[in-house]
């Protein structure tokens, strides 16, 4: 197919940054991947997506939609062009999640222990206080290593002048790794020599980190530890991605009903008896983990849990009561954190946001709400926002009371404008918004970041919004190493 | 293992084993009901492949092609090999990390391969011994990628247990059935067709040409599918090698299980091993066999409160 053929529809939005064009010129890290797709016909590249379908089908990398009673399966949508990043952006983007995680960390350790971030007024008490993440059976029980965020996906986006913000921190159960992984699978099925003749940079070290990690935190001192993966069960959404990452760290994937506390310690039921637990990494929400202390209604967790845990008898990974730091209320001190407690600037910069429960940022952000994107601070996955510029007068006005009802529950901020991608669609390329999830690991050895993370794509024209909830897809995302 | 992985592992293999038993049965029943020399009828495998009461079976055995649609496809048919290999497919889906990744995607497809639009369309319209060929060949795929694939530890006993479970079930099943139909008068189907029909829906006509000479009598096929330990149909077959497996999950952990469990098996097998096609006959083979079945459940049971329970 030739370039003009490829490239007609490509029509890139001047006030935003495009990963692939600058000055009607294809950037060089594009250069390799445009170049071969331009050796491929229509047809081919077709057939490819199809491939790409299939695999997914066949690999049963699906999520039920039920419909009329019955449930039918689909995948999560895939668009082949890979999402490329240079070696000098990553290194940056690298430097910058490092950074604030540690912040993160310290600060969590500060808010269930000394609390000296809040006696200095950096973070106003209340603001701690009022968050529903923010759990008192936490306080002073010193987590293994002090580390609470072992696994975090801090989601990245890119505004018009190519610079990286930090849009969220997700420090409680982060998913999506898996489709990281099983993307760049894809992506050597469907375009066989590629990624090695790209100098794409490997994702595969990620399970074998992670798992590293875990054996480390085991309270016993023994070889072998006994390490599980917690899962709400099999019609979890995310169910894949459990039993991919048990899988490829060769551990137990557990539900609740698997498990029993005896004497504060936590035992897997064998067809040989019981066996001790040391390590758990949850994909269970604190809300659900323990009904003697949460939710008494959940049957997902395990009774007693939280009790072997205070007693040092198992680690749980991610820690318990990580919500309180990354409420999206919150969210606006962590460069005041990050001052704080390391004394640096930060790296990457936050999104503005207002507070609205500050009377005059309200007043400010009503004035404003056209510009505005409008969050609640504790619900994730794309729900419960008002996009500004795209809401008619009628759902501002119900907005707006829902807000007043609970200011603290809400945030805002100015519409950014996601950078966009080229994305194959109907035999050509077309700009699409994506944002950027890479996967820290902290163990006692410090913070790693695989080079690589999940790219997630609005596939609407004009959408900004790239959640999988609503009618986003995703990417394989290439770390090249030069 | 988890008692829950072992549990899923187990029914998974069951529901596996079931899928392709009953695909088996219905190709040579449909191949039977297209020779008219024999006075055929699916009114048998209705009773034993579904819950149909006598008026409903009674009313599908008219058409051929509406029992294979409610036997194969029929979603309000809760034994229907669709139901059975969604089950399948569920327990394997909830062990995935307890199978391999081949074994895995073998049961997907085989999933999905049943709820393409093809299925009905060669069923209801062409000849349905070419989609039941299809459906066969996956099956097939599923088992040999099993033994290519697993490991041989106790995942791969929680597996063969199963197979082997069902399969001494089904083929007790199929052999009450047809010599029910008989009514304890075995000479009267001394038409020859009867007799290879019932071997062909257990693969195991060839084997039977092969050992006896002079034609089909009820003895020999109540011989080999029953004691022959060397035909993998049959009932001695299925439970020798249940046994073999279920061995190796001896250990010092759990001798109290391995001990009650391993005696009913062991009970089993004698019984079978040490009795003759006549004293089988002069006691009733209906009589035996429900003992059998009776048995076979038993240890079912047993598994499932020793190693399976996680209450």
């Amino acid at each position: 197919m030739h370039t003009s053929e490829l490239l007609h529809k490509y029509h890139v939005d001047p006030n935003t940054w495009d990963e692939m064009y600058r000055n009607e010129a294809v950037r060089e890290q594009y250069q390799g991947v445009v170049n071969f797709l331009q050796q491929l016909s229509v047809d081919e590249l077709n057939k490819k997506e199809e491939l790409a379908k299939r695999l997914f089908m066949s690999q049963g990398i699906t999520f039920t939609v039920y419909s009329s009673g019955e449930g039918v399966e689909k995948i999560f949508p895939f668009d082949i062009i890979p999402r490329i990043i240079t070696g000098a952006e990553w290194d940056h983007i690298e430097k910058g999640i490092k950074q604030r995680l540690k912040a993160l960390n310290l600060f969590l350790k500060d808010v269930y222990h000394n609390q000296f971030i809040l006696k200095d007024g950096v973070v106003p008490v209340d603001m701690v206080y009022s968050c529903p993440h923010y759990l008192r059976v936490m306080q002073n029980f010193p987590v293994p290593y002090d580390i609470y965020v072992h696994i975090s996906g801090i989601d990245l986006i890119r505004n018009n002048d190519g610079s990286f913000y930090i849009l969220e921190d997700n420090l409680r159960t982060p998913s999506g790794v898996s489709y990281m992984l099983e993307n760049r699978e894809i992506t050597k099925r469907i375009f066989p020599d590629l990624i090695p003749s790209n100098n794409v940079r490997s994702v595969t070290e990620y399970p074998n980190i992670l798992h590293k990690n875990l054996v480390s935190l085991s309270p016993r001192q023994i070889s072998n530890p006994t390490i599980v993966l917690l899962t709400p069960g099999l019609y979890n959404s995310a169910y894949f991605e459990h039993t991919t990452l048990a899988r490829l760290m060769g551990v137990e994937l557990v539900e609740g009903r698997d498990l029993v506390v005896d004497n504060h310690k936590v035992f897997m039921k064998t067809t040989t008896g019981l066996q001790q637990v040391d390590v758990i990494y949850r994909r269970v929400d604190d809300d659900f983990l323990d009904p003697l202390i949460f939710n008494t209604g959940s049957l997902l967790g395990v009774a007693g849990i939280m009790n072997a845990y205070r007693k040092g008898n198992v680690a749980i990974v991610n820690a318990v009561g990580n919500g309180v730091a990354d409420d999206k209320a919150i969210y606006s001190y962590v460069p005041a954190m990050i001052r704080y407690y390391l004394n640096e600037e930060p790296i990457l910069k936050n999104v503005p946001t207002y507070q609205l429960a500050n009377k005059e940022e309200r007043e400010y952000v009503f004035g404003n709400i056209n510009n505005m994107v409008v969050k609640k601070t504790n619900e994730s996955g794309g729900y419960g926002m008002l996009m500004g510029h795209a809401a008619g007068e009628e759902e501002i006005e119900n907005y707006k009371k829902e807000i007043l009802k609970d200011p603290r529950q809400f945030i805002a901020q100015p519409t950014i404008s996601l950078s966009s991608s080229p994305c194959y669609m109907n035999g050509a390329l077309t700009p699409r918004r994506v944002d950027l999830r890479p996967y820290a690991l902290c163990g006692p050895g410090g913070i790693e970041i695989v080079p690589g993370g999940l790219t997630r794509v609005a596939l609407r024209e004009g959408s900004l919004v790239v959640n999988s909830s609503q009618g986003g897809g995703s990417k394989d995302t290439w770390v090249l190493a030069v | 293992m988890l008692s829950r992985v072992a549990d899923s592992l187990y029914w998974m293999s069951r529901y596996m084993e079931r899928c392709d038993g009953m695909l088996r049965m219905l190709k040579i029943n449909y191949a039977a009901s297209q020779d008219d020399i024999q006075e055929f009828s699916w009114i048998p495998a209705l009773k034993l492949l579904t819950y149909a009461n006598e008026a409903e079976a009674t009313a599908l055995a008219k058409n051929s092609r509406d029992v294979l649609l409610y036997i194969v496809i029929g979603k309000e048919n809760s034994n229907s090999v669709l139901n059975i290999a969604t089950k399948a497919r569920e327990n394997g889906r909830s062990v995935q990390d307890h199978i391999t990744k081949e074994m895995w995607q073998c049961l997907n497809d085989f999933y999905h391969m049943m709820r393409e639009e093809r299925v009905i369309q060669w069923l209801q319209k062409e000849d349905p011994i070419t989609i039941l060929d299809i459906l066969l060949k996956q099956c097939l795929l599923y088992f040999g990628t099993t033994d290519v694939t697993m490991a041989r530890g106790e995942s791969h006993a929680f597996i063969s247990m199963g197979k082997f479970l069902e399969r001494g079930v089904q083929t007790a099943d199929i052999l009450d059935v047809k010599f029910s139909a008989l009514g304890g008068e075995y000479e009267k189907a001394a038409d020859a067709a009867y007799w290879k029909y019932l071997l062909l829906s257990i693969s195991g006509l060839e084997l039977y040409l092969k050992t006896y000479r002079g034609g089909f009598e009820a003895m020999n096929v109540v011989e080999q599918s029953v004691m022959n330990g060397n035909f993998p149909r049959s009932i001695l077959y299925s439970v020798k090698n249940f046994k073999q497996y279920f061995e190796r999950l001896n250990s010092e952990k759990n001798y109290k299980s391995y001990n009650e469990v391993g005696f009913m098996i062991g009970k089993l097998e004698s019984k079978i091993k040490f009795t003759t096609t006549q004293t089988i006959v002069n006691e009733g083979l209906s009589k035996f066999l429900q003992e059998i079945k009776t048995d076979l459940l038993a240890i079912g049971n047993a598994l499932n409160k020793n190693y399976f329970a996680y209450s």
